[in-house]
């Protein structure tokens, strides 16, 4: 945890690791409270917003956050997963990827597609690979390896259809003008990670 | 799983006024068919009727002058206010009759997921993103413009998926039954991917009975003009008595059974043979028996495209099969009621008209008449010298506390009764150590300081119970202000199913040796309770006016189930 956190968190204090290798893109927004550990390196593009307390982990492979993403509080992006086998890299995110509070999204070649909505509490399995604008609305589980097709929605404990809407240019839209009111309101600090 | 927590059903007296003979087996069920003097009523919690008539005590409602419980089950309901759970709006009783019971404003669940849907602008498309960063364009400074869509938020569908999009957002529930009626008219179902036009117009429904209230509307017409037709002078053709009451039906049953020499005679009785409606203008539907467009539309859309069964049934219309064919669902209309004692017609509960207000006007609950009963054990799970489960040791005997709090004014005298042991296949042995005892009045003069000694006193008393106290029989185990604490103490069965010794087997007896049933490993002793106090006379409304100085005893009985624990299974 950082020292500037003012209240004392109740939870046991959890060992925040060795200290990642960053790489970030041009107009970075990057809550001070952010943990970003582990040993390979977190590559963070242009325009992305990581919250407050999000925990972002490469003990097990590299992360990538694409452009324009929203990465929510007390999320963990390569988390450790079962089996302890190690991919190429740990989690890709691609462009307009939302993740929000408190999903876990497993280390290991884990891929999530353009404009993909993560739901609140989710957890994505080690390896599996979701298509551009899948929605997985909230405390859904996709299992380990799996492949979500494009437009995919999973909703209702697993229950999956196809979005139809066509509105991934409008939902790019107010996304960007969301980051925009996120700039505003989360006070920056990239220097801190980087060293 | 382990943990299980104690409960106290109170047996509702409705249960005695059904008529026995819709027991199933009336062997099991002694209440239904034994004489109301009987005192040797047994109660059997397991019983299949038991089920339907024993609740908890934050159900029951009472009724003052019938001096009993009654439950959700018995009492008569009256509809005060009928409202849409979406918008809350209230709806009026005449409409209800014309437009059916369900929300035609606005208000609709996703076809999909029940979730709740709004309208939203369906945008058209915009010019290609723009590729420079922040420039967050203000397009929506113009104000939204149609067409209007349904949106689920939850699953994402959206009515554009059935070609159904709206000129305003206001009023859908008119635009959409407008539509539908075009749709079922003449939208070609199951092949509509290749006409390419799926956006119905708005067409008049009159012309062909194509919806299912229209095919209604020229079947009830036909049948009704074959009822005149048959019948024109028995004045019964045009409206809707035909039931077998009626003296055109009954002289038709009369001339059946009576065989042909009767109506040889009167040849005019005999019935002429009513036509049935045979073209689509009397509301004849014939069944899709091709089956190629469905087959074609099955391997186009596959597995994805058809509808659930779940979704089917939730649908207003029935026939749906693709996904293409759910439709959104407008809000069924909720309703507040006002129940009244099933025997003296005084209300119970009566809520507040106003759909916004959630208070009562009126809400008589057991909780407020009746002692509430709470079972703990006597000795807590964890602490020293007592047991290291939540489960029941068979064969090794436990005490549970019960508390009986007074609600009410008066002192009660409190009787309880159980069998020795309990029904069923497993029957544990059951003892009252103290069956009779007086409960305080839940008076509000009593002393302040003393209620708080009373209070301060508890903890060292909890401290003595599993050292010291020891239990004795005929005796409270604890008792203050308004509440009393007796002991029971329980010898619960094996769960083992074996074969009866024959030296206690009745003649005849069959063992049950089935598997263990849900539940029947529960110990659930039934008790009698009865209670009895003084009213004093100006309680009791009206008849007993003139004597206002004499004190009235009352008395109440019902059987309560008490849920114990469940028996470990070794
Ligand atoms: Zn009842
Ligand atoms: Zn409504
Ligand atoms: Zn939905
Ligand atoms: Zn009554």
């Amino acid at each position: 945890m950082s020292s500037s956190n003012k209240r004392q968190s109740v939870l046991p204090k959890v060992p925040s690791g060795p200290k990642a290798p960053v790489n970030f893109g041009s107009h970075v927004t990057i809550a001070d409270s952010a943990i970003l550990t582990g040993s390979h390196t977190i590559n963070i593009s242009s325009e992305s917003v990581i919250h407050p307390r999000a925990r972002l982990e490469s003990t097990y492979g590299r992360i990538t956050i694409g452009r324009r993403c929203i990465v929510h509080e007390r999320t963990h992006v390569g988390a450790p997963s079962s089996d302890d086998k190690r991919g190429d890299f740990g989690v890709l995110t691609e462009d307009y990827v939302v993740v929000e509070v408190g999903s876990i999204i497993e280390s290991g070649n884990t891929t999530i597609g353009e404009g993909c909505h993560i739901g609140p509490r989710v957890t994505i399995g080690k390896g599996a690979k979701l298509g551009k604008h899948c929605t997985i609305t909230a405390k859904s589980i996709i299992q380990p390896g799996e492949v979500v097709p494009d437009y995919t929605v999973v909703y209702s404990n697993g229950l999956r259809r196809t979005d139809k809407r066509g509105l991934e240019i409008l939902k790019a839209k107010a996304q960007a003008r969301q980051i925009e009111i996120l700039r505003r309101l989360i006070s920056s600090n990239p220097a801190k990670f980087k060293d | 799983m382990a943990s299980f927590t104690p409960y106290a059903y109170i047996q509702c007296p409705c249960v005695d006024s059904v008529p026995g003979s819709r027991s199933p087996d009336g062997a099991s069920t002694p209440t239904s068919h034994s004489s109301p003097e009987d005192d040797e009523r047994d109660f059997d919690p397991r019983s299949p009727r038991s089920n339907y008539s024993l609740y908890p005590i934050e159900y029951m409602l009472y009724c003052e002058d019938c001096h009993t419980v009654r439950c959700e089950r018995c009492v008569t309901e009256e509809v005060v206010t009928l409202y849409c759970p979406s918008c809350l709006f209230e709806v009026g009783n005449s409409s209800v009759k014309t437009e059916g019971n369900r929300c035609t404003r606005s208000c609709f669940q996703c076809p999909i997921c029940i979730g709740p849907l709004s309208v939203q602008s369906l945008e058209s498309t915009p010019a290609a993103p723009e590729p420079s960063l922040l420039s967050a364009d203000h397009a929506t400074a113009t104000g939204p413009a149609g067409p209007w869509i349904l949106c689920c938020s939850y699953c994402n569908w959206n009515s554009s998926e059935i070609g159904v999009k709206f000129d305003k957002p206001q009023g859908i529930f008119a635009q959409l039954s407008k539509l539908r009626s075009g749709y079922d008219n003449h939208h070609s179902r199951y092949t509509s991917s290749g006409d390419g036009d799926t956006y119905p117009t708005k067409r008049d429904a009159d012309g062909e009975p194509g919806s299912t209230k229209a095919r209604f509307a020229s079947l009830k017409s036909f049948y009704q003009t074959q009822m005149s037709n048959e019948n024109p002078n028995s004045g019964l053709g045009s409206t809707m008595d035909y039931g077998y009451g009626s003296p055109g039906a009954l002289s038709r049953i009369m001339s059946l059974y009576s065989g042909n020499t009767l109506s040889s005679a009167k040849p005019k009785s005999k019935p002429t043979i009513m036509r049935e409606a045979d073209t689509t203008k009397e509301g004849l539907f014939p069944a899709k028996l091709d089956d190629t467009s469905v087959m074609s539309g099955l391997r186009s859309a596959g597995y994805d495209g058809t509808a659930t069964r779940a979704q089917v049934n939730v649908q207003v219309e029935e026939g749906a099969r693709f996904a293409t064919d759910l439709w959104p669902i407008p809000y069924v209309l909720r309703t507040k009621r006002t129940k009244r004692c099933p025997s003296c017609r005084h209300i119970l509960s009566k809520p507040e008209a106003k759909v916004s207000n959630t208070r009562w006007r009126m809400r008589l609950i057991a909780g407020n008449y009746i002692p509430s009963i709470t079972i703990k054990p006597l000795i807590p799970v964890g602490a020293p010298g007592g047991p290291t489960t939540h489960l029941l040791t068979p064969v090794k005997p436990v005490q549970y506390l019960l508390t009986f709090k007074n609600p009410i004014f008066e002192t009660i005298k409190v009787t309880l009764a159980t069998p020795a042991v309990t029904p069923g296949r497993f029957a544990s042995k059951v003892t009252l150590l103290c069956p009779q005892f007086q409960i305080g009045a839940n008076s509000d003069d009593y002393n302040l300081d003393e209620v708080l000694k009373d209070r301060d006193k508890d903890p060292q008393r909890k401290r003595s119970d599993t050292t010291g106290q020891q239990v004795e029989a005929g005796k409270e185990w604890d008792s203050g202000r308004n509440w009393v604490s007796v002991v029971v103490e329980v010898v619960p069965s094996s769960i083992q199913i074996e074969p009866k010794p024959t030296i206690l087997k009745k003649l005849g007896e069959v063992d049950d040796l089935g598997p263990l049933r849900e539940d029947e490993d529960i110990v659930e002793i039934p008790i009698f309770v009865h209670l009895e106090w003084e009213a004093s006379a100006d309680q009791v409304t009206g008849k007993d006016r003139e004597d206002k100085e004499t004190k009235e005893k009352k008395e109440l009985a019902y059987w309560c189930a008490l849920g114990i624990g469940r028996i470990s299974p070794e």
